[in-house]
């Protein structure tokens, strides 16, 4: 009978986990008796051999200097050790760079994402031991949800919403008492649920009809900021993140959500912004607009319309608008109006308006303490007092001015909302926040009777239909990578004044060609199915 | 009075009882423990041999020769001492053990590693041996050699060290500025022993005699500037503070403590400001999460491995201390909290407490000021290097490069705490009666 065969042997039988426990609980019990122990004998034991101390004030001070160090490291140790999940940073360092199998941050059962009608856009799966995230949606929602990977990290809202999906920010007093729980057993922690405004339905609408086109479609309400639909493509499977997705210099530019980070030349949809500029200054026109074109100098090329080249393609001569006033002129898209106006106006007004409308910021549409998922609005660079055809080029949204598709869909839901932007939100729970008064009301309705006007006879008229007002206008915007981009942007119903019944939508297709063809019957499309679906009168 | 002072082996032996029960329990725990960790190391290829048990077999003979020639000696001094070094040192064995130290290719290498533990129980031993019965104020006949020993050490240090992790390491096998902390200690000691009373003398109260301090202040400005040559930020933190400590005690002025803190402000602030270093270190420790893979690495690793331990850990040897760079030696603790969890770090800091409360209880009873304050230093020493390695390690201050005593790889440190513990068990041994008391007052 050999004890070590014996004991090796016990240690390959199944009941050895079983036993393993029971020891280290019996290591635990050795500690603590030999604690008792020492308390019970300390009489026994005491320093005979030196005198008594004269009094007790230096041991006790002992006592409590001692206590309170070795206290101080024991509970913060216990702010890492237990209580390490209220700790967002701590959770996805672990979740991130911890190989350890066993560590419970790889167990969290992360919180759902669902749309507005509690549909999932993000799930929790365990297989062996770990939790794998699952998209059921594919790459509709990639970019605005994002994806939570152990090696690539968190991005979109898996990101800035991360502590809350861990579980790492108890709201309620349940939430504390799973952390107790989670303290005590470490089995099974539970992250907490986010409910968004996005639709579901209406967002895998807006993705197919970009069909594989670069592009971007936003949708939101304009009273309280509710986004409907925030669609970039092309996209990637956030179930299957493929390495190769992050190499620097990938042509598609996967990655990138373009609705909020994408910044585009605007084209004639900043119009809109001239034409507010317009109405608060007063100057609505009329104009005389030379068929031959506008410039400032001689030196510079003119700014023609697009009918001039229409009209010389054909062979013919183009007799051009005449005198035009503002709300023709947006109607039409006349760029010389609008180059002409905007010298008009000049570069003070310009600068202003600019910073009126949140040019050059960055705007959080869901944020925590962690991180948050922003879009930038336009940039448009400094134009000299001397350069008064940058002037006339950036007032038809040409040149050096960008906008992001999210920052035109702001600047729409505002005129629908009459004058004022509100912030857009992604998170259910988020209250609605007001950014800024772009303009007044009035002027707002004025935009609103002129943006009518492009569906109803305008270039957008071709999106015209009985049974949904649309208001909008369109943009087709030269860049220099080759096609025009297609824009439209707008907002319906058009004649009703219910801010909360009311979709405003800004499309952009890259390279798609005139603004008229693609992606305003992209816009009307998407209209008519939120009709459909019960998120329009 | 008798039963105090035994005279045969025989009344050592009852008095003794406590002891030997407890290293009893002691004994049970660390095999208990090793159990857990044959358990855990046991794979296909490799069953647990008789020379895994090696460790054990050294481990438990050796506190029966400790308790046994306490016993013959008539040894009247300390048993709780004894018993929570003891269990410390049975938790090093197995730390150790589960870290691989034992794991040498020649028979030679792991007999050096096994042997390590009971031979510095052995030194822990000779010591007491040599300094009891009041023998240990010879030590204080010359405060002088100690700060030339201790500036020999640096030296020593200085001539062979070699740039390691920031911080300079002795090329052999003995880390030299281990050793300081009881040369130190026992030049303070002497020094403040014998000059008490110029030291209380304050000048209207609220300036320092600086004629008594300049000896003092000189040698220790030459050791301070070369410790920090060294970048050895721990141990100026240590020796500070058992400074401080000192002089507090033995001139009866808390004006040095408030003087102390002062100048360790400021002088920390100033050191900040030069050392690239430690700058380095505050900012690991203020901000972990801006550079988690380089700077934090090592401590956030260490936080991931005691989250995952929990409240009841992994359970001895079935955790990863593999992913915590260098977790041998400071991070040790780490390993402890992801193995035994938040309740066994508790339990072996109950023990350290333990362990300091009794060396300073002793500390406060010696009549003798050299003994009193020779006994408060020493356990400075072990207190604030305990609080600066596990408060490092938990990321509450930052961190040191400080072992932890008694546990950590390391066979200077381990041998330098030993000894300490071994001269505070002479010293609470007690002085023999009738001689010596009023004579060494005025020395």
């Amino acid at each position: 009978m050999n004890p070590l065969a014996t004991f090796n042997t016990l240690i390959d039988s199944p009941a050895w986990p079983t036993l393993q426990l029971g020891l280290h609980g019996l290591f635990f019990l050795a500690f603590l008796y030999l604690l008792k122990r020492l308390f019970d004998l300390r009489r026994a034991a005491v320093l005979k051999a030196l005198p008594k101390p004269k009094s007790m004030v230096g041991g006790g001070l002992v006592l409590l200097v001692l206590g309170v160090a070795f206290g101080a490291v024991l509970a913060y140790q216990a702010s890492w050790q237990l209580m390490g999940m209220t700790r967002p940073d701590f959770i996805a360092f672990m979740q991130t760079y911890d190989r350890r199998q066993f560590n419970p941050a790889h167990r969290i059962a992360r919180g759902r994402i669902a749309d507005r009608r509690g549909r999932v856009l993000a799930d929790s799966d365990e297989a062996e031991g770990r939790v794998r995230r699952v998209y059921p949606y594919g790459p509709v929602f990639a970019h605005v949800i994002g994806y939570q990977d152990p090696t690539f990290g968190a991005t979109g809202l898996e990101g800035s919403a991360n502590a809350h999906l861990n579980g790492s920010t108890p709201a309620d007093l349940r939430a504390w008492r799973d952390l107790g729980q989670q303290v005590i057993t470490q089995r099974e922690p539970r992250g907490q649920d986010l409910v968004l405004t996005l639709d579901a339905d209406l967002q895998r609408l807006a993705f197919a009809a970009l069909d594989g086109r670069a592009g971007a479609v936003v949708m939101l309400r304009p009273g309280d900021g509710a986004v409907r639909v925030l669609a970039s493509a092309p996209a990637f499977d956030p179930n299957r993140l493929d390495p190769a997705l992050f190499k620097p210099g990938d042509p598609n530019a996967r990655l990138l959500n373009r609705a909020l980070q994408g910044r585009y030349p605007p084209g004639s949809t900043f119009k809109l912004v001239v034409a507010a500029e317009a109405l608060a200054a007063g100057q609505t026109g009329p104009l005389y607009c030379e068929a031959q074109g506008f410039t400032t100098s001689a030196r510079y090329p003119l700014i023609r319309d697009h009918d001039y080249y229409t009209a010389r393609r054909a062979g013919l001569t183009w007799k051009g608008h005449g005198s035009l006033g503002l709300s023709r002129a947006l109607a039409e898209s006349c760029n010389v109006f609008f180059a002409k106006l905007g010298v008009q106006l000049g570069h003070e007004r310009f600068a202003a308006t600019l910073n009126n409308f949140l040019f050059g910021q960055r705007i959080p549409l869901h944020s925590s303490a962690y991180g948050s998922l922003t879009m930038v609005t336009g940039e448009a660079p400094r134009i000299a007092k001397s350069d008064q055809y940058g002037l006339a080029q950036a007032s038809i949204g040409q040149g050096r001015v960008l906008m992001s598709p999210a920052h035109l869909a702001l600047i729409t839901a505002a005129i629908a909302n009459d004058g004022l932007a509100v912030k857009p939100r992604l998170v259910a729970s988020d209250e609605p926040e007001a950014l800024a008064r772009l303009m007044t009301a009035t002027q707002a309705r004025q935009l609103q009777q002129m943006m009518r006007r492009v569906v109803t006879e305008g270039t957008a008229r071709g999106i015209a239909m009985p049974g949904l007002a649309i208001a909008g206008k369109t943009g087709t915007a030269q860049n220099s990578d080759g096609a025009p981009h297609s824009w439209f942007v707008g907002f319906a119903p058009a004649d009703r004044r219910a801010p909360e019944q009311t979709l405003a939508i800004a499309v952009l297709v890259e390279q798609g060609g005139y603004g008229s063809a693609v992606a305003a019957p992209l816009a009307r499309d998407l209209l008519l199915q939120a009709q459909q679906l019960g998120l329009l009168p | 009075m008798t039963a105090a002072n035994p005279t045969s082996w025989q009344e050592t032996w009852t008095a003794r009882a406590p002891e030997r029960h407890w290293l009893l329990l002691c004994g049970f725990a660390v095999s208990v423990g090793f159990l857990l960790i044959f358990g855990a190391q046991r794979s296909v290829e490799r069953l647990i041999e008789a020379r895994d048990l090696l460790p054990l077999a050294l481990y438990v003979p050796s506190l029966i020769v400790v308790h046994l020639t306490l016993v013959a000696v008539r040894f009247r001094g300390d048993q709780l001492l004894v018993a929570a070094v003891a269990l410390l040192s049975g938790l090093g064995i197995l730390m150790h053990y589960r870290l691989g130290a034992f794991a040498a290719d020649t028979l030679a290498g792991a007999l050096r590693q096994y042997a390590l533990y009971p031979a510095c129980m052995g030194a822990m031993l000779l010591v007491t041996l040599a300094a009891m019965r009041g023998r240990y104020r010879h030590l204080a006949a010359s405060p002088w050699l100690w700060a030339l020993v201790s500036l020999g050490l640096l030296a020593a240090l200085v001539v062979t060290g070699q740039r390691y992790r920031g911080a300079i390491y002795a090329a052999g096998f003995l880390t030299p500025s281990e050793f300081l902390k009881l040369s130190v200690v026992l030049y303070l000691a002497a020094f403040i022993a014998a000059r008490a009373a110029a030291l209380g003398a304050w000048r209207y109260g609220v300036l320092p005699p600086a004629r008594a301090l300049l000896p003092l202040v000189a040698v220790w400005l030459v050791l301070c500037a070369l410790l920090l040559w060294q970048r050895d930020l721990g141990m100026v933190a240590i020796l500070n503070v058992v400074l401080l400590l000192l002089l507090t005690l033995g001139s009866g002025r808390i004006g040095y403590f408030l003087l102390g803190l002062a100048v360790a402000v400021g002088g920390s602030l100033i050191l900040l400001r030069f050392f690239s270093h430690s700058a380095r270190r505050i900012d690991a420790w203020l901000n972990p999460f801006t550079d988690p893979t380089g700077a934090s690495w090592q401590l956030l690793q260490g936080l991931s491995g005691m989250y995952s331990g929990g409240l009841w850990g992994q359970g001895f040897g079935a955790g990863n201390p593999e992913y915590i760079p260098i977790a041998a030696s400071d991070f040790v603790y780490a390993v402890v909290g992801e193995e035994l969890g938040f309740f066994g770090s508790v339990l072996v800091v109950l023990f350290f407490l333990l362990l300091f409360q009794r060396g300073f209880a002793i500390a406060l009873r010696c009549r003798g000021l050299f003994a009193r304050l020779l006994a408060a230093g020493l356990t400075a020493v072990l207190a604030v290097q305990t609080f600066l390695n596990i408060g490092g390690v938990t990321k509450l201050i930052p961190l040191t490069g400080l072992t932890l005593p008694f546990i950590s790889q390391g066979g200077s440190s381990l041998l330098a705490s030993l000894m300490a513990v071994g001269l505070l068990l002479a010293i609470s041994d007690g002085e023999p009666k009738g001689r010596g008391r009023t004579k060494r007052r005025k020395a």
